[in-house]
């Protein structure tokens, strides 16, 4: 019997091949995240004061709700028989959870970072204060990917599963938008964005908690 | 009896229909004895609506947990029934709060909306709520929908004292609160008892639209029991019957 953490890298590993193989995060919904950038000034307005404000912010809507679709795409896409499989490889189901949540944590990961990219350089944000965005980036990363999986598993394969969990992980993701934002905000203000690290940690803290209670009584749900 | 021959009990009970009936009327004559107030003046009975539909918001929420918490201990889905029929009655609730709210900003603040803590959570614990019946839509398999739903509504109630809170914690536009606080309620006493009477009417309210709804559920269980179990033969499509060869 191998270890909870090798059940967790082993899940982690099947997910990664299999977005190597669809290759949905990098040729789907990057190119749909830049796209809103890109779409966002032509609808408020070109005037590049305004934009340097509004960035981040947009930065940060973008990436929670384009972001939600990366952390549910493996599991809202499984089949009843490869959730079955899953249900009887003996798998700890806590371990399965954290295996997928790890999976959208790296993509996600890598989707900010590209995000960001495009975002300074689309909408000219000044870097003042940029020491914290690794730390932001890691924390909402693990949060959404946390959130995501949680919520894919509750709604599972039922009808309407692939609107509904936006509908669920959007308005559960406000405090990751509200820290991030606040965050790298404090720091350019001059003032401690421990307060708002603080909240986003405790945020990831309560679904990784709620996570591994949940899935077991998910698990046997099918 | 075969399943197509099952028949299922229509409700009778009237009193929940007069109960809602009577406490409604009771907080309408209340909120219009009462005087108006000092600064406010008329406006001000919205909130002998305005706050105990916030207070049965609340209240629907954490019944809504402790049912669900049930249901997953004892795998009964009467629990389930009461935690999906308390959170429809939350959210309707809820939406009143803050539909209400929103008629007394416009005059007051001068508009309909405003980015505070307050309203901003409560909005989003509506858009949860709203999740968690849509989650019970997605599945007909009673049994699976009742633990689902179970999880979120055991998760979901974490809103309830972040919007109760919200006010304390972050400086909002929103009044702090006036009853549930630890520090003596500053209100006129003629006020204060209209409120008092709103709140328990809307309670005795809930009480009743509970009992309604609870009834309303278990009848829709029972039909959707009966359609998934119709048409289905007792020994399923594996069992045929056997090829007699002639003469045998």
């Amino acid at each position: 019997m191998i270890g909870f953490g090798s059940q967790a890298a082993l899940i982690a590993r099947r997910d990664i091949l299999r977005e190597r193989r669809s290759g949905e995060v990098l040729w789907v919904t990057l190119p749909f995240g830049a796209i809103a950038l890109l779409l966002v000034p032509l609808a408020v307005g070109t005037d590049a004061p305004m934009l340097r404000q509004i960035g981040p912010g947009i930065f940060w809507v973008v990436v929670m709700l384009f972001g939600v679709f990366i952390s549910i795409r493996q599991t809202s896409s499984e089949t009843d028989a490869q959730r079955d499989q899953l249900a009887l490889s003996g798998l700890d189901p806590a371990a399965v959870y954290f295996g997928r949540a790890l999976a959208s944590f790296l993509f996600l990961l890598g989707f900010q970072l590209v995000l960001g990219f495009v975002t300074v350089v689309l909408y000219d944000i000044s870097l003042e204060g940029w020491l914290i965005l690794p730390l932001t980036f890691v924390i909402v990363a693990a949060g959404l990917s946390l959130l995501g999986t949680l919520a894919a598993g509750i709604v599972a394969t039922g009808q309407n599963a692939a609107a509904l969990v936006p509908l669920l992980v959007a308005p559960l993701s406000i405090p990751l938008l509200i820290g991030a934002t606040q965050a790298l905000e404090a720091l350019q203000l001059g003032r401690s964005s421990l307060t708002w690290v603080l909240m986003m940690i405790v945020t990831v803290i309560v679904l990784a908690i709620a996570g591994v209670l949940s899935a077991q009584p998910l698990q046997e749900t099918r | 009896m075969t399943p197509r021959e099952q028949t299922i009990e229509r409700p009778t009970s009237v009193w929940p229909w007069i109960t809602m009936g009577v406490a409604g009327t009771v907080t309408f004559i209340a909120s219009m004895a009462v005087g108006p107030d000092a600064v406010q003046g008329q406006l001000s009975r919205i909130m002998y609506v305005h706050v105990p539909a916030a207070w049965l918001a609340y209240l629907a929420f954490f019944v809504t947990m402790a049912a669900s918490a049930m249901y997953l201990w004892r795998k009964d889905l009467a629990w389930d029934r009461r935690a999906a029929s308390s959170a429809e009655i939350g959210v309707v609730f809820t939406g009143l709060a803050i539909g209400l709210g929103m008629i007394w900003a416009k005059p007051t603040w001068g508009v309909w909306w405003t980015w505070d803590a307050r309203l901003t959570l409560t909005a989003i614990m509506f858009f949860v709520y709203l999740g968690y019946l849509a989650l019970r839509r997605t599945t007909t398999d009673l049994n699976a929908r009742a633990k689902r739903s179970a999880i979120l509504g055991v998760l979901a109630v974490v809103q309830v004292p972040l919007v109760h809170f919200s006010v304390v914690w972050w400086r909002t536009l929103h009044q702090p609160p006036t009853l549930l606080k630890p520090e003596p309620i500053d209100m006129d006493t003629s006020m204060l008892v209209t409120l008092g009477i709103a709140v328990v009417s809307f309670t005795v309210m809930y009480v009743a639209m509970m009992f309604k709804r609870i009834e309303l559920a278990r009848l829709e269980d029972e039909i959707t029991e009966m359609q998934q179990t119709a048409d289905v033969p007792i020994a399923g499509e594996a069992v045929t019957a056997p090829a007699l060869e002639r003469g045998a």
